[in-house]
């Protein structure tokens, strides 16, 4: 099948890397930023479609990398135009357009795969393995950690720092452990949450302490916080039988130590995955095996619309000072 | 220093008694304990004279005593030991209830006699570096504080701490305190409100008090902290558990974990097969040498009746927040 990218900011370029790895074909890029779009193109040897009816009339999926809050129409415009569609998380800004989009392309008869990558990332894969074989009994407590830095504006225009376009921190960087907690620990019953923000510029922490319907209980830890360059994330999953610990600070396959030039953080901070396996090649590969072979995807585009009503609820229980109840 | 202890209920009665033996300035006259058997193990294994009753050690003319009882015994010891105007050195948590620690100072007050709770964990150098990081101003406006002291749970130890009556509940009552006095401590503010899920999600089938508790907390500063006290690690966990504490920091963050330095140790017929024996400073030692330099120079402590009672309030309002799925505030009218 052939795929288009939309979008061709970082995650853009990601998963042009991404899909790479994969039998598809990656037939090209269309962007608002034509140069950028110049630039995806050229590393990826793919074209660039300078008009998105040309991309929605070649491809067959539709891989929406936009920011967030163009999600809904690009989604929108790809399933009337027939085609699957592939959208980066978070899935939407709220649970309404989120809603709107998966009925969408249901109605089209397309299918929606929603990029929770973390769910491909091999560790986080291997224990929910574990915790779902029973080898750490009854879940208990969970603890998971994802702290980066204020993403960078490479362009002029840092859309990710404007709540009204990104969701804001909790919706873009802390739902992937919202989404992870309720994989292993099954629907959540109310959330507390707390943030703090910088004194100055857009740097925050919050922590979020939730309750899920069936006993267990999580504490997430997110943030744009850290000094550039710095991303650490950390799982800690305790049960009746048993405990799993895993942490980013741990060494690497392969450490080198060598004379470094100032500036090199990449834009936006990700979590590397170690050598040979990269995480958004795996999401790829399943969302177009599951798409070629008419199966369901590991991850449905309801559970992204219920992460997404978590880091919502969160959002505001930081706004009232009151636990939410979902 | 003639030194006493009064009960070996708790754990750390075995490691003071270890240190305090091996300093020559130190008497350590002996101990109280009301289980016999248990009693003549304790005086045998450290070479120490037992009294069957606190009253007959504090009438040895003693300089301190330390309250190594059951949580839920401390006031009556306290009262003991104030009315024989010895001064005391507690285990924490001070007490189980507010009124039961009030009443210590009371009897302290009465009698002039100083009070210090045992909060080791100021001494440890891994925090005191945290806090001359916090203070410094190095690390900017502070965002908030991720802790964690988990544990096993210690009941294999000391069956009375998995006991609500005796210890006036579980893993919060036992860990809480810890991280809500270095946080106290670091910042030199109160904690004004707390939110807890607490519940016995580990030994359900076994004990009958809480195993897991998450507590998000505010501090007076604006400050946000989470404390993890759960007896979250298992039996056959290479040691008893640790103690994690990271200051985020707009300019900066603090990552503490304040036993790191152990070896790895595999040992085949060993109680932990793989175990972490520590080799970093022991923070008990350095707990007792400011106890025996404030009774020494007749001041007061640098850990108060009052780091004890405020670590507690945290502790208690834990299990209020919990009861009602709602935050709890704590209320400090000097902070108006």
């Amino acid at each position: 099948m052939r795929v288009g990218i939309i979008g061709s900011g970082v995650m853009g370029e990601v998963h042009a890397a991404g899909w790479r790895q994969t039998e598809a074909e990656l037939i090209g890029v269309h962007s608002a930023n034509l140069e950028q779009a110049r630039r995806v193109a050229e590393e990826f040897g793919i074209g660039v479609y300078d008009r998105l009816e040309a991309l929605l009339e070649q491809a067959d999926i539709v891989d929406v990398c936009v920011p967030t809050f163009l999600h809904k129409e690009m989604v929108l415009r790809s399933a009337a135009a027939g085609k699957h569609v592939v959208c980066e998380k978070p899935l939407a800004l709220n649970l309404q357009d989120g809603q709107e989009m998966i009925e969408a392309c249901q109605r089209a008869g397309v299918r929606l795969f929603v990029a929770m990558v973390v769910r491909f990332f091999p560790q986080y894969r291997l224990a929910q393995e574990l915790v779902s074989k029973g080898q750490i009994g009854k879940l208990g407590v969970m603890r998971l950690k994802r702290v980066a830095y204020v993403p960078r504006a490479e362009l002029s225009d840092n859309w990710y720092l404007d709540e009204s376009r990104s969701g804001g921190m909790l919706v873009d960087l802390m739902i992937h452990d919202f989404d992870y907690a309720r994989w292993l620990g099954g629907p959540v019953e109310r959330i507390f949450a707390r943030v703090n923000r910088a004194t100055d510029g857009p740097g925050q922490y919050a922590q979020a302490l939730l309750r899920f319907k069936e006993g267990s209980m999580a504490l997430i830890e997110g943030g744009w916080a850290y000094p550039p360059g710095v991303f650490r994330t950390a799982l800690d999953l305790s049960g009746t039988e048993g405990l799993i610990e895993w942490s980013s600070d741990e060494q690497a396959p392969v450490r080198s130590f060598t004379l470094s030039r100032d500036g090199s953080a990449a834009a936006v901070g990700l979590p590397t995955a170690g050598l040979a396996t990269d995480p958004y090649a795996l999401e790829l590969q399943h969302a177009y095996q599951a798409i070629v072979s008419n199966e369901p995807f590991s991850v449905t585009a309801e559970d992204s619309l219920e992460a997404l009503r978590i880091a919502l609820a969160a959002r505001e229980s930081m706004l009232t000072g009151q636990p939410v109840s979902l | 220093m003639r030194i006493g202890i009064l009960s070996f209920a708790h754990l750390h009665a075995e490691g003071y008694a270890a240190l305090l033996k091996t300093w020559p300035s130190v008497e350590l006259v002996g101990f109280s304990h009301e289980g016999a058997e248990e009693a003549r193990h304790y005086a045998a294994a450290y070479g120490l004279r037992w009294f069957g009753r606190p009253q007959d050690l504090l009438t040895e003319g003693l300089d301190g005593v330390i309250v190594c009882s059951e949580n839920a015994r401390h006031l009556e010891l306290v009262e003991q030991a104030a009315e024989a105007k010895v001064s005391i050195l507690c285990e924490k948590p001070i007490e189980v209830s507010l009124e039961a620690a009030q009443r210590m100072r009371a009897a302290c007050e009465r009698n002039g006699v100083q009070f210090m709770t045992a909060f080791p964990m100021r001494f440890a150098p891994a925090a005191q570096s945290v806090q001359a990081a916090v203070r410094s101003g190095e690390l900017g406006a502070i965002y908030g504080v991720n802790g964690i002291n988990h544990s096993e749970i210690p009941k294999a130890h000391r069956a009375w701490f998995a006991d609500k009556e005796r210890a006036g509940g579980g893993a919060v009552m036992d860990h809480v305190v810890h991280l809500a006095d270095l946080l106290r401590w670091y910042f030199g503010a109160e904690v004004t409100e707390v939110y807890a899920e607490v519940d016995n999600l580990f030994y359900p089938q076994e004990v009958a008090v809480d195993t897991a508790g998450l507590l998000l907390v505010a501090l007076e500063n604006g400050v946000q902290a989470s404390i993890d006290c759960s007896w979250s690690r298992p039996t056959w966990y290479p040691r008893w558990g640790h103690l994690k504490m990271e200051v985020v920091g707009e300019r900066g963050t603090v990552v503490m974990d304040a036993f790191a330095q152990h070896l790895h140790l595999y040992s085949r017929g060993a109680a932990r097969p793989y175990s972490w024996p520590g080799f970093g400073p022991n923070p008990d030692a350095a707990l007792l040498q400011e106890w025996l330099s404030s009774l020494r120079e007749h001041r007061a402590p640098s850990v108060t009746w009052n780091d004890g009672y405020q670590a507690l309030r945290v502790a208690l309002a834990a299990y209020q927040s919990a009861q009602a799925q709602a935050p709890v505030k704590i209320p400090h009218p000097a902070l108006g």
